[in-house]
């Protein structure tokens, strides 16, 4: 539901800055991602900018500088936050206070059910369905059992850990707002973004952004929506 | 610079604990050797004792070989850090030779088929299963081990003595590229001498999996080991500047991933029997699912699968040197019943393969012979442990395996 709101909204602003906003790239020439492109390259009236920002966002040159200056933004007590980095960095987790995932419960319980459903299918054929005397055994032969059972297990638990991963991550999103400031494509590349979402209680924008600029950030940058 | 950093073994710390070993070791096993000498009718029971206490304590040693090998090819920060201690184990090799010896001088008073010239099955076998065979065979298993921990130890220790970083990161690569080749002999020596010592104790019994439960039974063995080592020395120097949690969380995994392949391994094989249900098959199985041999069969299930298995899923155990240590130790006990559900329900001389119950075949030298073994074992173990300095100094990987310990 929130997802539709924000996509509406978004669509609203397009429609108010898409004039200003074509003809600001235009003079900036064509490069999606020119070299240094300022902060607010995108040409709309600040009032509406504050209204309609998704967020701000700071580069940093090397992860040593971005990390410290998460662990500033967790301190100041901002929640809704997040880092972009070209390799993983264990230390942001920390730094942000992002808590683990619940990712190796769910695989556990996906596990569990796994198994359940395997000795429940054949206890359900062999036993309930159709049962048949094989070789003089029991229907209910518990080590022939284990094999599917064993199976079923890895399946789900393998099962719950990719889709689980992958809804946990909010995949697939096809639209994130950072992709608006051109510079953001070098987070796959060579520089570090740290991010605060407008939703977090403690967001202002003018005094988030002064905040963020204390970072030593290379720039700040409005995030729009 | 890390090449000029002291990282000798706590001398006094390993010497307390060597003089301990010893000392239990070299009273229990004197009073096997006087129970074996001084009542012949004890004799057969004092030489299975020691078997038991010998596959146990031989198993680590030689699954350590198996380790080193493995991390060789490999390799890894868990294989940097495990390295000298897996040495050390390999090094063990003539103690466990020596060991070796009574259960070598006494294959009349343990292994039944040397009493059985007319036994059809045994007849069948006789060309591989006669008293002078099996003894050379157990010699060359003990040579082809050698060789192997020879040479690897001599390239870590040509390491340690050299200046050069490329002679040091060609001996590394001289010992990955001589473990490839060498893996696929280890596994198969494991096996023949895994058949000799344990299966053959149940001549008419035969099981395909056999060598593979113990290259892994024995590799599990020796991490467990390794871990109670390493946590034991990871809050002094030298090692408390070179473990980290990480190094633990990963030698755990692996602890976890041998639990589960020693589970598999044995359900395989009772699967397979149980499936074919043939009586010169099911045999070994019915005979342990009879009294206190059931329990403890069922004990092993739970205790040796399951409450490892779902205790080491934990991230944050595994994390934690002392919790991981304690469960390692909790293992390697059950390791040592693992061993004695195979050696203990096997027929005895002269009861015409009749099955023998818990309590008859129960005595205390069961529990006492292990202790023997292990305190001679482990008393070689930390004399090879001090030799040497606890990490590869020289190992090209050295530095970024120390950080590795330290991440996440």
């Amino acid at each position: 539901m929130t997802f539709r709101i924000r996509k509406r909204r978004r669509i609203f602003v397009e429609l108010i800055c898409s004039q200003s906003r074509s003809s600001a790239v235009g003079t900036k020439g064509n490069s999606p991602v020119s070299n240094r492109l300022p902060a607010g390259a995108v040409d709309c009236e600040a009032k509406n900018m504050k209204e309609n920002i998704y967020g701000l966002l700071a580069e940093f040159d090397t992860p040593t500088e971005m990390v410290e200056a998460a662990n500033k933004i967790r301190e100041a007590g901002y929640k809704k936050t997040d880092a972009f980095s070209p390799f993983p960095l264990h230390e942001i987790d920390e730094a942000l206070g992002i808590k683990r995932s619940i990712l190796p419960f769910l695989v556990l319980a996906g596990g569990v059910i796994g198994l359940l459903t395997g000795l429940g299918l054949t206890y359900f054929v062999h036993v309930y369905d159709y049962p048949i005397i094989v070789g003089g055994r029991p229907f209910f032969s518990l080590p022939s059992f284990i094999p599917p059972s064993f199976e079923l297990t890895i399946l789900f638990a393998a099962f719950t850990a990719v889709f689980g991963m992958i809804l946990l991550n909010g995949l697939p999103q096809p639209y994130h707002p950072v992709f608006n400031v051109p510079r953001f494509a070098l987070a796959t590349r060579e520089k570090f973004f740290l991010l605060i979402e407008r939703r977090d209680e403690k967001f202002d924008y003018e005094e988030t952004k002064s905040f963020m600029q204390s970072l030593n950030p290379q720039e700040v940058f409005d995030v729009e929506e | 610079m890390i090449r000029n950093t002291n990282f000798d073994a706590p001398a006094e710390q390993i010497n307390r604990w060597r003089t301990l070993a010893l000392g239990i070791g070299g009273i229990l096993s004197i009073v096997i050797l006087i129970v074996a000498l001084l009542f012949p009718e004890q004799r057969e029971q004092a030489l299975r004792s020691w078997l038991l206490g010998f596959i146990f304590w031989g198993g680590i040693g030689i699954g350590g070989l198996g380790v080193l090998i493995l991390q060789y090819l490999t390799g890894g920060a868990w294989g940097i850090v495990i390295r000298r201690v897996a040495e050390a184990a390999s090094r063990t090799l003539p103690i466990i030779f020596v060991l070796f010896l009574p259960v070598m001088f006494g294959i009349t008073y343990i292994y039944e088929w040397t009493h059985l010239p007319n036994d059809p099955i045994v007849q069948l076998k006789q060309p591989y299963l006669s008293v002078q065979w099996w003894i050379i065979r157990a010699v060359l298993y003990f040579i082809l081990w050698g060789v192997m921990a020879y040479l690897l130890n001599r390239w870590s220790a040509a390491q340690d003595q050299t200046n050069d970083a490329d002679t040091a990161l060609k001996l590394t690569n001289d010992a990955s590229k001589f473990s490839g080749p060498t893996m696929v002999f280890y596994v198969l020596v494991v096996s023949f001498a895994a058949i000799d010592w344990v299966m053959t104790l149940d001549p008419h019994w035969y099981s395909t999996i056999w060598g593979l439960l113990f290259a892994a039974g024995w590799a599990l063995s020796f991490f467990c080991f390794a871990v109670a080592i390493l946590a034991a020395l990871s809050d002094k120097a030298p090692m408390n500047r070179i473990l980290g949690s990480r190094h633990f969380h990963d030698i755990g995994k692996l602890m976890l991933a041998l639990v589960m392949v020693w589970a598999y391994f044995n359900f395989s094989q009772f699967l397979i029997i149980w499936s074919g249900n043939l009586p010169e098959e099911t045999k070994w199985y019915l005979t342990r699912w009879e009294g206190t041999w059931k329990v403890i069969g069922i004990l092993l299930i739970f205790f040796h699968f399951a409450f490892p298995f779902l205790v080491l899923l934990n991230r944050d155990l595994k994390r934690k040197a002392k919790w991981l240590a304690i469960m390692a130790i909790f293992i390697l006990v059950l390791r040592l019943v693992d061993m004695y559900y195979l050696i203990g329900p096997s027929p005895r001389i002269g009861m015409n393969g009749q099955e023998v119950d818990f309590i008859n075949s129960f005595s205390w030298m069961d529990i006492v012979a292990p202790f023997a073994v292990g305190g001679i074992w482990l008393w070689w173990f930390f004399g090879e442990l001090l030799k040497r300095p606890l990490v590869p100094i020289n190992d090209p990987y050295l530095e970024g395996a120390i950080e590795h310990g330290k991440g996440h």
